[in-house]
């Protein structure tokens, strides 16, 4: 693995290099304090002081709704217009490592040509950030990254180390290296380590990601589930949040005045009621709770038996994000027996209350 | 061909027309919507209508006369399908929410003062599919284009349409939204039907409800959260019920009972 | 007589028609009949907040949610000092524009050119008149698209909101607007002249009252505080109810509003009769060479005055842009905090003037007004249509009347589906006035007023009648005599329904008996009789319009002579029916 420092001045310029073959997409401000990745020409409105996007950059391969192909009784025809050459960067150590989850899943029984087209197509250029207190990722060991990148840039003062993970992430560099700087110095070397080790300590939120799968062994019948399951809203937006939710659905879409169809392929997440076979009433605790069982089984227990780390990256979305406070870090306290305090929590305990009453 | 096109109606009973008017808004694929079914009534667009058997009737506005109770039954008779299109016909519409008759017969004097009407009596507004069966719902205040189109589409073509049942969260996440209920703002994304692309959150604004109730939605638990957010529970009622037509009196009641 | 609360909303545009019944060679009623449900809106808006409202009072109509819009955000702001910035007005009055480009286009050239064209309906002209059929999709595309951009969607939009906008929308769509507006100008031009050239018959011509919004400033324009009246009169936004008075008819469930009991006229044809020359531009010129006395009385013009208001909207839509685009640093929502207020909000909409008016206590709405145009329309619909019948009746083209009237219903715009659907001819039996006295005897117990003069011939036959009523014991029977004793009869009937007793000329069969609302007898020119200034002074609207006048084709009124001998026959008649009519409700009272 080689290292070069960019001044950081210097990044502007070297951006303007790569994205003549490319689409850029990084972090800009949509709200006061909310980010989104998007596709710029303007470089001015990349926000690189960024915490986490709202969706993760798992949206730029795989759009929400994406159309797949048109087909008529004999033909059809794939639409491949989503993938292009694109650039990815600013986006965060969690992401990243998320991404790899990702490539693993969609080539792993088969291969789903739509994913890996457009993942082959885009680079991949890490960013350095630090921890606010709904950060995990120090827990599930995904704060930094080992794989998965091209190009993996870390803020230092007045400029950037960048890792080269690839080649062609090297071949980016390439492209004008009389923007990068090859000789390190002791003294870079130090102000970086000196760097990781106060982001280190800086992590608030902690999980113990190692006793889970026995955890959610132990209490698969535990009063826990039907108490997520009352105040679940089944909104669906921890799944659809989640960099590493990837669960979709396929409907056609015929074409009026023709024989034909458009096949589309959108996003799916396995907390909606979707398919409830119950008709009218307002009780649907059993199903609600199955489902987030479901959900948590797969991200703590399944996938860490099966590649001994959990299908967590610890980003904070689902914290930040269920207005029921359901998340990663509540529910995997509550597991290892700890005291929290949740909105689904004190609901329970008022429900209770009135039924008492 | 001009034989096996499917014989549509379209019909209005109390409602604002938007629907309908939604129809003529598809100004891009009117022409094709016109050529690919045999539109036999459709009294906001043509006046050569004819009133016999259908395949397809689309319904829009809700029940609020004695007149209206006929004509609904008589369309259902004669058509095979049955759509209620429009927040008025799939729950009664914003009219329909005086749920004690006692305060609608109130309500309508005040309007009206004792006048004695001659062409028709009114009744308290109620959904299509308080008096006939419905075979598919089309909610939104109004429709949606994108919906209406690939709705229409598929049932002209006999496939049966999806029946979605999703809250308007899953498509406001789509579009990368910040939650606003996460911020403290009285949205009823979680609760109302998915369809109209969350146009009120991506324009910085909460929704409403506007598609009307999702029948599964966790009223109990977002009312309950609101209220611990500080929120007047009299004005979550009323929002929630606002758009919610009779749709959810069981769970009203319900608060009115707890309450006590 | 009771107390109607004007408190109320009413909805037109949907389930409506329009009927007009014939006996002999009279048009004895004209109904325009609303057929949808009462939905009670304002009720349902009262106890709510008032951005509750701000959402649920446009769902009142689909084709003006816009005008809606702006009309309860100009009273509400008002009501709660929201003082909005200039940005944000700008915005209002473009999104505003796209509704009237919109339900403009879809009026004049979807639904009201296939008539003059000769077609059911606008995809059927489209084989032969592919252009204009074009032009109208492409421009009703263009004013949903600027609806759309602006408020979030076609119809029932939730981004304006009290204060401002939720979301302004992006400069490059905004330049899309502006330059999509200039790039459609031959077309727009070519739309004036269709509409303006186009050959609209001659009936039902009649004088009417308009009233539309003054912009102020001697601008054109589409709110404003102020009414204006076609007479020059002028009203004070607050003081709306002296134009508007509504009160219920019933065979409708929308309210009909009179101006001091006469009906009057809103739309585009009131904004051009009454700001017309203060447009410029290319909308000035095209006013000044086609406007004429044409348009000042004949309703069917409303088509050619949307079609220079269309104009007027292409014209302004870049000067909007650009003023919008300069203004950066705009606040999107001004908050407010104040809890209690009144205001009144007018707008033009597409089809006239709205009125929204809103009191507000505790931060609650507590009490809500709402006049559509088509309520106050709805009178002068009546009217033109009675107009229009009987002329066509007069001259012996009766085959005639329901396409007129579908054509003048239609050109009010009051709604799509009954602008589509509307019209029915019924014809009476000769005798029909006899089971309609009944019908009204039955519910109400009018006054009977006997009017004419002795002296002159069969005019004597009103005070004939009135007479020998008196003698069969009916009781509220006057006599047009001295003018003391008219002063006590208006005393003691205020409000109560009359039935006045007269010979009028209907250049009928003499002897011929008619029998007819009052409003018709005072509101077409061609049936002004001499009775109707004393009539229309004490005479308030809602009495106004439950009297009817029953009247005698007279066969002479030569000074000196008696009544004649058919007319006599005739007077009998109806003294029987009235007597009949006496002893069942005699029978009726003594059951009770
Ligand atoms: S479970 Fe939550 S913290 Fe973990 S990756 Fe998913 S969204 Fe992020
Ligand atoms: S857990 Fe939270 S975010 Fe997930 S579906 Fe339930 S309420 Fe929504
Ligand atoms: S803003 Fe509203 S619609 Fe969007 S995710 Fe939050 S609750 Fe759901
Ligand atoms: S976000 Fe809600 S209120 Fe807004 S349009 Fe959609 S369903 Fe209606």
């Amino acid at each position: 693995m080689r290292i070069v420092k960019l001044k950081k001045e210097n990044l502007f310029p070297f951006l303007e290099v790569i994205s003549k073959e490319a689409d850029l997409w990084a972090p800009v401000k949509k709200y006061e304090d909310k980010h989104v990745f998007k596709a710029v020409e303007d470089f001015s409105e990349i926000d690189l002081d960024y915490q986490r996007t709202i969706i993760p950059p798992r949206r730029i391969l795989l759009p929400p709704k994406t159309n797949m192909f048109e087909a008529t009784q004999n033909t059809y025809k794939e639409d491949f217009s989503n993938v292009s050459k694109k650039i990815i960067f600013g986006i965060h150590a969690c992401d990243v490592n998320a991404l790899v989850i990702m490539d693993r899943f969609y080539n792993f029984a088969y291969d789903d040509p739509y994913y890996t087209r457009a993942r082959e197509n885009t680079l991949i250029l890490g960013y350095s950030c630090w921890p606010d207190e709904h950060c995990l990722c120090k827990s599930t060991n995904t704060h930094i990254v080992t794989e998965g990148y091209d190009l993996f840039f870390s803020k230092l003062d007045t400029h950037y180390l960048v890792w080269i993970g690839s080649s062609q992430g090297d071949d980016l560099i390439r492209k004008q290296p009389s923007l990068f700087n090859e000789d390190i110095s002791d003294k870079d070397i130090q102000t970086y380590l000196n760097w990781q080790k106060e982001r280190e300590d800086a992590f608030q939120a902690e999980i113990d990601f190692i006793d889970m799968p026995d955890l959610i062994e132990l209490k698969y019948n535990d009063p826990l589930w039907e108490e997520l399951g009352k105040a679940c809203l089944a909104c669906g937006s921890c799944t659809n949040v989640c960099p590493t939710c990837n669960c979709y659905n396929v409907y056609d879409k015929p074409i009026l005045g023709k024989n034909a169809s458009k096949i589309v392929r959108c996003w799916d997440a396995c907390t909606l009621e979707n398919y409830s076979e119950v008709a009218g009433g307002e009780n649907f605790r059993e199903n609600r709770a199955d489902r987030l069982k479901l959900w948590y089984t797969h991200k703590l227990q399944a996938y860490i038996s099966k590649y001994g780390k959990p299908a967590c990256v610890g980003c904070g979305r689902c914290i930040v994000s269920c207005p029921v406070d359901i998340n990663v870090l509540t529910v995997g306290k509550t597991l290892s027996g700890e005291k929290v305090d949740a909105f689904w929590k004190r609901f329970n305990l008022q429900v209770k209350k009135e039924v008492r009453k | 061909m001009e034989n096996s096109k499917l014989k549509i109606g379209i019909y209005e009973l109390t409602g604002c027309a938007g629907d309908a008017l939604l129809i003529l808004d598809c100004e891009k694929e009117l022409i094709d919507i016109f050529n690919a079914a045999d539109i036999q009534s459709f009294v906001m667009a043509k006046s050569d209508n004819i009133e016999g058997d259908l395949d397809i009737a689309l319904v829009e506005g809700s029940v609020t006369t004695e007149k209206e109770i006929e004509e609904l039954k008589d369309i259902r008779q004669r058509s095979k399908i049955v759509v209620a299109i429009g927040l008025c016909a799939t729950v009664g519409g914003i009219q329909a929410r005086f749920l004690d008759p006692k305060e609608w017969n109130e309500r309508f004097k005040k309007v009206y003062g004792n006048i004695e009407m001659t062409h028709t009596k009114p009744v308290q507004s109620k959904p299509i599919d308080a008096y006939i069966d419905v075979d598919f719902y089309l909610p939104g205040c109004p429709i949606g284009k994108e919906q209406f189109l690939i709705f229409f589409t598929r049932i002209l073509k006999g496939n049966p349409p999806e029946k979605s049942q999703n809250p308007v969260c899953v498509t406001c996440k789509y579009n990368e939204n910040d939650c606003l209920l996460k911020k403290g703002i009285l949205c009823l994304g979680p609760l109302t039907e998915d369809g109209c692309g969350a146009i009120c959150i991506n324009h910085n604004l909460p929704c409403a409800g506007c598609w009307g109730p999702l029948k599964t939605g966790n009223r109990t638990s977002e009312y309950y959260l609101l209220k611990e957010k500080g929120f007047d529970v009299e004005h979550i009622k009323k929002k929630m019920a606002n758009y919610s037509g009779t749709k959810i009196a069981s769970f009203l009641k319900e608060l009115e009972k707890e309450k006590k | 007589m009771k107390t109607i609360s004007v408190e109320h909303l009413c909805r037109v545009e949907g389930n409506g028609g329009i009927s007009a019944t014939i006996d002999g060679k009279k048009v004895t009623e004209v109904k325009f009949n609303i057929y949808e449900g009462p939905r009670l809106i304002e009720q349902l808006t009262i106890g709510r907040t008032p951005e509750e409202d701000v959402s649920l009072a446009p769902r009142i109509c689909a084709i003006c949610t816009l005008s809606h819009k702006n009309a309860v955000l100009r009273a509400i702001e008002k009501a709660l000092s929201v003082k909005v910035p200039k940005k944000t007005i700008l915005m209002r009055e473009l999104m505003h524009m796209g509704e009237i480009i919109e339900s403009h286009s879809l009026h004049i050239f979807l639904l009201a050119l296939p008539d003059y064209l000769g077609y059911p309906n606008a995809i059927a002209m489209a084989a032969k008149y592919d252009l204009e059929v074009k032009i109208g999709l492409e421009m009703k595309n263009f004013g949903n698209h600027i609806m759309k951009t602006i408020s979030g969607r076609y119809i029932h939009g939730e981004n304006p909101v009290i204060g401002g906008f939720g979301k302004f929308p992006d400069k490059k769509d905004l330049l899309w607007i502006k330059s999509r507006a200039q790039q459609f100008m031959p077309f727009v031009l070519k739309t004036v002249s269709l509409f303006c050239e186009l050959d609209y018959p001659e009936i039902p011509e009649d004088e009417t009252l308009y009233a539309c919004c003054d912009p102020g400033n001697g601008k054109f324009g589409f709110w404003g505080e102020k009414i204006l009246l076609s007479n020059g009169e002028s009203i004070p936004a607050d003081d709306y109810k002296k134009l508007t008075n509504e009160f219920v008819v019933s065979h409708s469930y929308a309210k009909h509003s009179l101006y001091k009991g006469k009906p009057y006229s809103v739309g585009a044809l009131a904004r051009i009769n009454n700001l017309g020359e203060r447009l410029d531009g290319e909308a000035g010129r095209k006013f000044k060479k086609y406007f004429n006395e044409h348009w000042k009385k004949n309703p069917l013009y409303h088509n050619a005055a949307q079609a220079l208001e269309i104009l007027y909207c292409f014209e302004r839509i870049p000067v909007l842009v650009k003023k919008i685009l300069k203004d950066e640093n705009t606040p999107k929502i001004i908050p407010y905090s104040v809890k209690e207020g009144k205001g009144t909000g007018l707008v033009e909409a597409p089809r006239g003037l709205l009125i929204h008016h809103y009191e507000i206590k505790n931060g609650l709405v507590s009490n809500v007004d709402i006049i559509t145009p088509t309520a106050q329309n709805a009178e002068d619909i009546e009217r033109y249509c009675y107009i229009a019948t009987q002329k066509l009746l007069d001259e012996g083209q009766e085959e005639k009347i329901r396409d007129r009237m579908d054509l003048v219903v239609r050109a009010f715009d009051p709604c799509i589906s009954c602008s589509a659907h509307s019209a029915q001819v019924r014809q009476g039996k000769t005798d029909e006035w006899k089971s309609k006295l009944e019908t009204i005897l039955t519910h109400e117990e009018p006054a009977f007023l006997g009017i004419g003069n002795f002296r002159q011939g069969d005019d004597a036959v009103g005070i004939f009648i009135g007479k020998q009523l008196r003698d069969a014991g009916q009781k509220n029977v006057w006599l047009e005599s001295s003018t003391n004793e008219m002063e006590s009869f208006w005393k003691s009937n205020a409000g109560k329904p009359v039935i006045f007793l007269d010979a009028i000329d209907f250049q009928e069969k003499p002897g011929t008996v008619t029998f007819l609302p009052l409003l018709y007898a005072l509101n077409n020119s061609s049936l002004v009789h001499k009775f109707s200034p004393f009539v229309t002074g004490p005479l308030k609207y809602n009495q106004l319009k439950k009297s009817y006048i029953l009247g005698i084709q007279p066969a002479s009124l030569k000074r000196g002579k008696t009544i004649s001998p058919c007319v006599k026959k005739a007077t009998r008649e109806v003294l029987e029916t009235l007597k009949s009519r006496q002893k069942k409700n005699r029978h009726f009272k003594d059951k009770e």
